[in-house]
């Protein structure tokens, strides 16, 4: 029977594209007189069938070992593209976190959107997305991993685009589509490459093409530095980074996911490809030099945020960034234990954000305060989450945390210096956040502020319980290491700069209005990292700026100089300047001249051969 | 530009036309004939619509007082297979509407019961209502010890079921009651739509506002009569200002980016409400009303069926049209309110009234200036 | 059985010019969907006695003609062709069901139509050089009056300009077939892949360039691709449907047959100026597209970007680019007509195609989401999105010609972002936002009234949409047709190596290296004179 399970393992992914095709008769508008609920009921139903079909392939999967799934798809000429599944405890490990989550977040958008006709568009995008970020961890192939992360952007757009009526919104779509999307091409020619180069495109043959292979070091440099590009896009790590601050125009629910699992898909593609990168020492240093750049660049930013979603979303580029330097240095254990306990800490923050946002209509969390009082589910989740961020508690991220500043510790003790540094930074955000949300005197928009209702409270307290439990399931896994190989110095110092952050976050002093600072230099730094180091206004004077002139270059040039040359030199010569004066005769004229020509020729071939 | 200069005073408010027309008992909206076919069939529809929001409010405020997980609220008590059925296939009224009504009015807050919300006299009552409700629940208890307004802030918001309930009941029967009048042709014009509203309204303007609560065979007031909160004043002005002025921003329209500054930190300066909204997104993502549009749909009078059938697209964008028929509508209904608030009769001579009347209204009107006023003229 | 696709519409034609009295639209339409039907069965037939493992021409028919001329009529259908004839009848069908039935002159419009359709399908057919360029200028003149006489308002100028290209495209063409039977001695034009086998490669490579500028205005490439926006933005959509879809596919399809087909060793020596050539094309084209504001003359920018794939692919000359040439034909087919199709309904719903003023038409209730939901469908399709038929077409280009042409396949790869920049500017600009017919400037801005879009506008595109996701989702069923006619097509470019190559793959383990050798074995005399030409 487990076996069953395992072997019907590829129908994972289908279950949510399943959903998201039920949702259409409502999501078209075929049915109109009643509303769209049943196509939400159908998805929920559906990603309850994927987490369910999910645990007893896990059972399965645990009992008997990986399996591989492979699937002939497209055979023409030399090209042979297999649709190839890598069904582990691992894989399943991250879909069981996937559909978990999707399952836990689409509950809570029917409190969150209670209130929008769209919601079975809203509900077919999810399954959509939910489907896609299944394929991708339990792709065996690259060529299937990519194709995914493409549906993946795809969907992102959608998805952010849900609201596209409001005119932030038609910016951040378009934003997110074209920052991934320039990381999904440079992906693709990595793919390409990948693809002439070593005939296959699954991963296992990869790994074997890897061994033999001898490739220049330029050529291995580019490669590497195309598969890392993709990614660098989907895990929002710097220069690409600038979509998912955007993309927080997008409705709630979804944000939970993608600063939960739509980066960890990113990022677990990255480790896939990682015995590929290896190839390549500068494609690792960059990736190192990327995460550490992103960790600090966007734990500072986050500090300067007033927007209750973004100062998050910055926190999840950071952590990525933790992770880009754990595979930068080879170290793929601690970045899957980061992302896994990174994703049910942030989804969980993200859940009570969005309870803040339904009941208070704001974001500014200078409007914000004296929450905790009010909303008991809503600050159990907010702590919970907090405390599962950051290792000032033997919570998830801890161990993460933790595990990464040891390995890191023997061989690049800066590097390892950077966790306790994101760890204390994070800890005095979530604490600065707290503070200002849910502690204090009330302010105007937050003076009536009744609890969620259930739809939303419920899958918050359960997504608290299981942060709670996180330890106990690592425990369970064996992936907390023995008490005997813990390495004390380390972990002890991981709580110190945890409570370090704690302290700083509980003392400093809150603006509640926007207060900019009247020290110049102090400013100015606000500013700088408010705006996000101006990163937005570097691209549209940079590349926005060079695309659209050469666009309006190209428009020039073929309005005047192709076509006036064309026109004007090559066909006057030709037709003695006879035809362009385009008036009725001169049609008719040149409609007989063009018979006369090929007539002409026709009858000139013909004499010569009887000649 | 250059000769804007002292004559401030002399310079008639921007809305004067209008300030003229509501003093001589006329409307914000033109009178015509499609107007007052479609303001009357609109508020039928609306009053049918009222009328079930208004039951299960109530139903509410009465029977899921403080229940944690009321899955069947919606079902006023009859729970049955079909019904059930019919719920999950989304064929219902959609209450999730009324609440946000409710909720709107409970954050803006306003008027005399959100005073008394939070008084000392009525935190009492809440303490004793709420200590009988979780008497034998000891995780509520505990719950209650350490979030202590957490349950507070629900009876409160109960408290606004129950009078967003009640106001809504009056309403209603009052709409009803103008579609048979226009049907019995008593009512022919705009001005007489109006002048009916601003009757019922003063009728029911003394009405007191009361709620209580049974709770193991106890009742428990909450709003007892000796809170001496009345029909017009703090419910009709307050729901008028949060629903109809301010409301809340649609996450389908304006960012909730706290950097991009498109809302207001002053929820007085909120101009997202009924009189202000645009009706071209009603039907897309992110727009609150289209729940109720939808609702309205589905209990219009014939004539107006076959008035939005014969025009453009027909019944296929019926949402639009009937959120533009509200809104003419709703500008009925605030004439009819600032007509009832006017400080003196309309009609006064003395030139001291005269002109407190004026600058009641050239307030509003001012507000007004910015919404969409212009548009139901055309 | 083949003469049937030529002959039917003809038929059909003929019955339109005879009728009757006054011919309804409604009679001529339904006349001319039936000829167009009948071919589609006809193809159907075809297509199940159809030989899947021949590599040649089947089918064939001969008929002696013009002996001394060397003309004959012969027909055949193999591979490269039988997709392209399914794509013909398909678009043709679709242009008459959209046509606008209030059109005047009803009976010569649709005659013309059918004209061009037997005429485009006898030069996919014709098995002879002369017969092919005969079919090629016989669907000009009716093309030319569809747009002279049914156009927009500059329909005069278009349509002129359209005529002075092709034109001069045709007698290029003629010239090279002529240069070639005549260079070569022989008398008959028939097609025969050895024709040229003889001549010295200077010879083959002048031909070459004749032909490639004579089909590179038709498909077009830059820098003679100007009069294809013109005539697109005055042609009507119908019209736009069967240029973008059918009409620009003579070129490509007349390049691999003529070009690749018969001049391999002048292919070979000019492949990498070709490829040098599609990218400049695809990058000038898609950088173009960004700066447009007339959605029609955007998508019609980015047709010129995409048919460049088509010469990369054909430049490459691998067994996998060959193949992909026709994908990339079909899928271009496909799409463009898509995105014509809707932005026609744009147009005839909105009375504009102007981006600065088109706005927000996702509008469930007002605006029009089904063609908005559809045109997201159709620009991620054209912009390579997996699951859609656009996808497996670029990469099999890009992975076909990668290891020919390494920096020419990744600079079309940046063609293919560039597609997504200047077609999600087209969605968020014209779809997304509040609904609004006016500059963003414009105050009040006035609640907008569009006349409903009804499914039987919606039905093509459904129907459209539906095969792009079908060949993306399989696109098996698009390649056995294909496989061995472009296998064949591929003898003669074995050992086809430019420089040294950096992908050395000898030293890759035999299991590895099986797969994905593209030069099986090479053949002593061409590799070595290959090599002397392609080394710098």
């Amino acid at each position: 029977m487990a076996q069953f399970f395992v072997e019907t393992s590829w129908l994972l992914p289908i279950y949510g594209l399943i959903g998201a095709l039920l949702a259409l008769p409502w999501s078209t508008g075929m049915i109109r007189r009643t509303g769209p609920r049943p196509a939400v009921y159908l998805n929920i139903l559906m990603t309850l069938v994927a987490f369910g079909h999910g645990v007893m392939a896990f059972r399965g999967i645990w009992n008997s070992g990986p399996q591989e799934l492979l699937f002939s798809w497209f055979e023409v000429a030399d090209v042979h593209l297999t649709l190839a599944f890598d069904i582990s405890v691992l894989n399943l490990g991250a879909l069981e976190l996937i559909t978990g989550l999707s399952l836990l977040a689409q509950v809570f958008a029917l409190g969150y959107l209670e209130k929008d006709w769209a919601l079975a568009r809203f509900y077919s995008l999810m399954g959509f997305f939910e489907a896609a970020m299944s394929g991708l961890v339990l792709s065996g192939s690259l060529f299937v991993s990519y194709s995914l992360l493409e549906m993946l952007t795809l969907s992102t757009y959608l998805l952010v685009g849900f609201w596209f009526a409001q005119p932030l919104v038609v910016t951040a779509a378009r934003d997110a589509f074209l920052t991934k999307r320039i990381g999904d091409v440079l992906l693709l020619m990595g793919v390409v490459t990948l693809a002439s180069l070593a005939g296959s495109l699954n991963f296992n043959d990869l790994y074997e093409w890897v061994k033999v292979e001898n490739l220049s070091p330029t050529m291995a440099t580019l490669l590497g530095l195309a598969l890392i590009a993709g990614p660098i896009g989907k895990c929002a790590q710097f220069p690409l980074h600038l979509w998912l601050d955007e993309a927080m125009e997008g409705p709630n629910p979804a944000s939970i996911l993608r600063n939960s699992v739509v980066v960890t898909c990113g990022a677990f593609v990255l480790i896939r490809l990682q015995p590929i990168v290896v190839l390549s020492p500068v494609a690792l240093g960059t990736l190192v030099g990327l995460g550490t750049v992103t960790a600090v660049g966007a734990s500072l930013v986050a500090l300067a945020q007033i927007d209750i979603k973004r100062t998050f979303s910055y926190s999840t580029s950071a952590y990525l960034g933790l992770v880009f330097i754990a595979i930068g240095t080879e170290w793929p254990g601690v970045a899957l234990m980061l992302l896994l306990t990174h994703a049910v800490a942030k989804a969980l923050i993200f859940m009570a954000v969005g309870s803040i946002i339904t009941t208070t209509s704001c974001q500014d969390m200078t409007e914000l305060g004296g929450l905790g009082r009010k909303m008991p589910a809503t600050t159990f989740a907010y702590v919970t989450g907090a405390l599962g961020m950051v290792g000032v508690m033997p919570l998830g991220c801890f161990w993460g945390l933790r595990m990464g500043a040891d390995f890191l510790g023997g061989s690049a003790p800066l590097l390892a210096l950077l966790f306790f540094i994101v760890n204390g930074l994070t800890a005095l955000n979530l604490t600065r956040v707290f503070r200002q949300v849910f502690l204090g005197t009330s302010q105007p928009k937050t003076r009536r502020a009744p609890e969620v209702p259930w739809q939303m409270a419920v899958p918050m307290v359960t997504l608290s319980i299981i942060n709670l439990l996180v330890p106990l399931a690592m425990g369970k896994l064996s992936l907390l290491p023995p008490w005997e190989y813990i390495n004390w110095p380390i972990t002890v110092l991981m709580l110190v700069s945890g409570w370090v952050g704690v302290a700083i976050g509980a003392t400093v002093p809150l603006s509640k209005s926007l207060a900019r600072s009247l020290n110049r230099t102090l400013r100015i730094a606000q500013d700088l990292l408010a705006y996000d180091f101006y990163t937005e206004r570097l691209y549209d004077k940079t590349v926005v700026l060079a695309v659209s002139s050469l666009a309006r270059f190209s428009s020039w040039f073929d309005q005047y100089v192709v076509d006036g040359l064309v026109n004007g030199v090559g066909l006057a010569s030709l037709f003695g300047g006879e035809s362009l004066k385009y008036s009725a005769s001169g049609q008719s004229q040149l409609y007989l001249l063009t018979i006369v020509a090929g007539v002409g020729l026709l009858g000139i071939f013909m004499t010569w051969t009887l000649w | 530009m250059i000769n804007t200069l002292p004559a401030v005073a002399a310079v008639p408010h921007p809305q004067e036309p209008f300030i003229q027309k509501l003093l001589r008992a006329e409307a914000l909206l033109p009178d015509s004939e499609t107007n007052v076919l479609e303001v009357v069939g609109i508020l039928k529809s609306y009053g049918v619509v009222l009328d079930a929001y208004s039951k299960n409010l109530i139903y509410i405020a009465d029977h899921q007082f403080l229940v944690l997980f009321p899955f069947f609220k919606y079902f006023n008590g009859e729970v049955t297979l079909p019904r059930l059925l019919r719920h999950w296939w989304h064929d219902r009224i959609n209450f999730e509407y009324a609440e946000y009504c409710m909720k709107t009015m409970l954050w803006h807050g306003g008027g005399q019961l959100d005073a008394y919300l939070d008084s000392d006299d009525f935190l009492q009552r809440c303490r004793a209502a709420i200590a009988a409700k979780i008497k034998s629940n000891p995780a509520m208890r505990g719950l209650n010890a350490l979030f202590s307004d957490f349950l507070p802030e629900q009876v409160r918001q109960m408290v606004y079921y129950s009078a967003l309930g009640q106001f809504w009941r009056v309403m209603s029967d009052l709409f009803i009651d103008l579609s048979d009048a226009y049907d019995a042709g008593k009512v022919q014009t705009i001005p007489e739509v109006v002048a009916f509203i601003k009757a019922g309204l003063v009728a029911a303007a003394a009405n007191p506002i009361t709620y209580s609560v049974d709770i193991a065979g106890k009742t428990y007031d909450l709003l007892p009569k000796s809170a001496g909160l009345t029909f017009l004043m703090d419910v009709a002005v307050p729901y008028v200002e949060a629903v109809f002025f301010r409301g809340t921003p649609f996450l389908g329209t304006v960012s909730y980016n706290a950097q991009a500054y498109q809302i207001s930190a002053d929820q007085s300066r909120f101009d997202y409400g009924a009189l202000y909204a645009d009706p071209l997104p009603i039907g897309g993502a992110g727009i609150p009303p289209t729940l109720l549009m939808q609702d309205m749909r589905h209990y219009l009078p014939d004539y107006l069926t076959a008035f939005y059938q014969a025009q453009g697209r027909g019944l296929d964008d019926v949402r639009v049209k009937i959120c533009q028929s509200f809104q003419k509508s709703m500008f009925c209904v605030t004439s009819a309110s600032l007509q009832g608030l006017l400080p003196y009769p309309a009609d006064t001579q003395d030139s001291v009234e005269q002109a407190t009347n004026h600058d009641f209204l050239a307030g509003w009107m001012t507000r007004l200036a910015t919404s969409r006023l212009d548009i139901v003229q055309l | 059985m083949l003469s049937a696709l030529i002959l039917i519409p003809l038929v059909g034609a003929l019955v339109l010019i005879l009728w009757p009295g006054q011919l309804e639209a409604q009679t001529a339409k339904v006349v001319s969907a039936v000829s167009l039907g009948l071919t589609l069965v006809v193809l159907l037939l075809l297509g199940s006695q159809f030989e899947l493992t021949t590599p040649g021409l089947q089918f064939e028919e001969l008929l002696p003609w013009i002996e001394p001329l060397g003309l004959s009529y012969r027909l055949g259908l193999d591979g490269l062709s039988l997709p392209l004839l399914v794509v013909n009848s398909l678009l043709g069908l679709v242009s008459i069901y959209i046509s606008d039935p209030k059109l005047h002159r009803t009976r010569l419009y649709y005659v013309l139509l059918l004209v061009i359709n037997s005429a485009v399908a006898g030069a996919f057919l014709a098995a002879n050089l002369l017969l092919f360029f005969i079919f090629y200028e016989l669907e000009l003149i009716p093309l030319y009056l569809l747009i002279a006489i049914w156009g927009g308002a500059r329909r005069g100028y278009a349509a002129t300009k359209f005529l002075i290209y092709t034109a001069l495209s045709g007698v290029l063409v003629l010239g090279a077939f002529l240069g070639l039977v005549w260079l070569s001695g022989n008398s008959s034009f028939d097609y025969d892949s050895n024709l040229a086998a003889a001549l010295p490669l200077a010879q083959q490579m002048t031909l070459l360039v004749a032909l490639l500028v004579g089909f590179g205005i038709k498909i077009p490439l830059f820098p003679f691709h100007t009069w294809l926006p013109d005539a697109h933005v005055e042609a009507s959509t119908p019209v736009s449907v069967l240029l973008a879809g059918v009409l620009l596919k003579l070129g490509t399809y007349g390049v691999v047959r003529f070009g690749l087909g018969l001049l391999p060793d002048a292919w070979m020596a000019l492949a990498p100026w070709m490829a040098t050539w599609a990218v400049i094309s695809v990058l000038y084209g898609s950088l173009a597209a960004i700066a447009q504001t007339d959605m029609k003359k955007m998508v019609a920018y980015s047709s010129i970007g995409h048919m460049g794939y088509v010469l990369l692919a054909a430049a490459a000359s691998t067994p996998i680019s060959i193949v992909a040439t026709v994908f990339q034909m079909i899928s271009h087919g496909l799409i463009s007509a898509l995105l014509f199709l809707l932005v026609g309904v744009v147009y005839k719903t909105t009375g504009t195609r102007d981006l600065t003023v088109l706005r927000g038409l996702l509008n469930p209730e007002r605006g029009l989401p089904f063609i908005g939901s559809m045109m997201i469908l159709g620009v991620m399709a054209s912009a390579g999105i997996p699951g859609m038929v656009g996808f497996i077409s670029e990469f099999l280009v890009f992975r076909g010609s990668f290891l020919i042409f390494p920096v020419q396949t990744l600079l079309c790869m940046v063609g293919s972002g560039l597609t997504a920049v200047y077609f999600l500017l087209l969605v968020n600009r014209a779809f997304f936002g509040r609904l609004a017919i006016a500059p963003p400037t414009a105050t009040p801005q006035l609640d907008v009234d569009l006349p409903r879009v009804s499914w039987r506008d919606r039905a093509p595109a459904l129907g459209l949409a539906a095969l792009i996701i079908a060949f993306g989702l399989q696109p098996n069923w698009l390649a056995r047709w294909s496989e061995h006619t472009t296998l064949a097509l591929h003898q003669p470019y074995q050992g086809f190596v430019v420089g040294e190559s950096r992908f050395a793959p000898a030293a890759l383990p035999a299991t590895v290296a099986e797969t994905i050798l593209i030069v099986p074995a090479v053949s002593p005399s061409s590799a070595a004179d290959a090599a002397e030409v392609y080394l710098p």
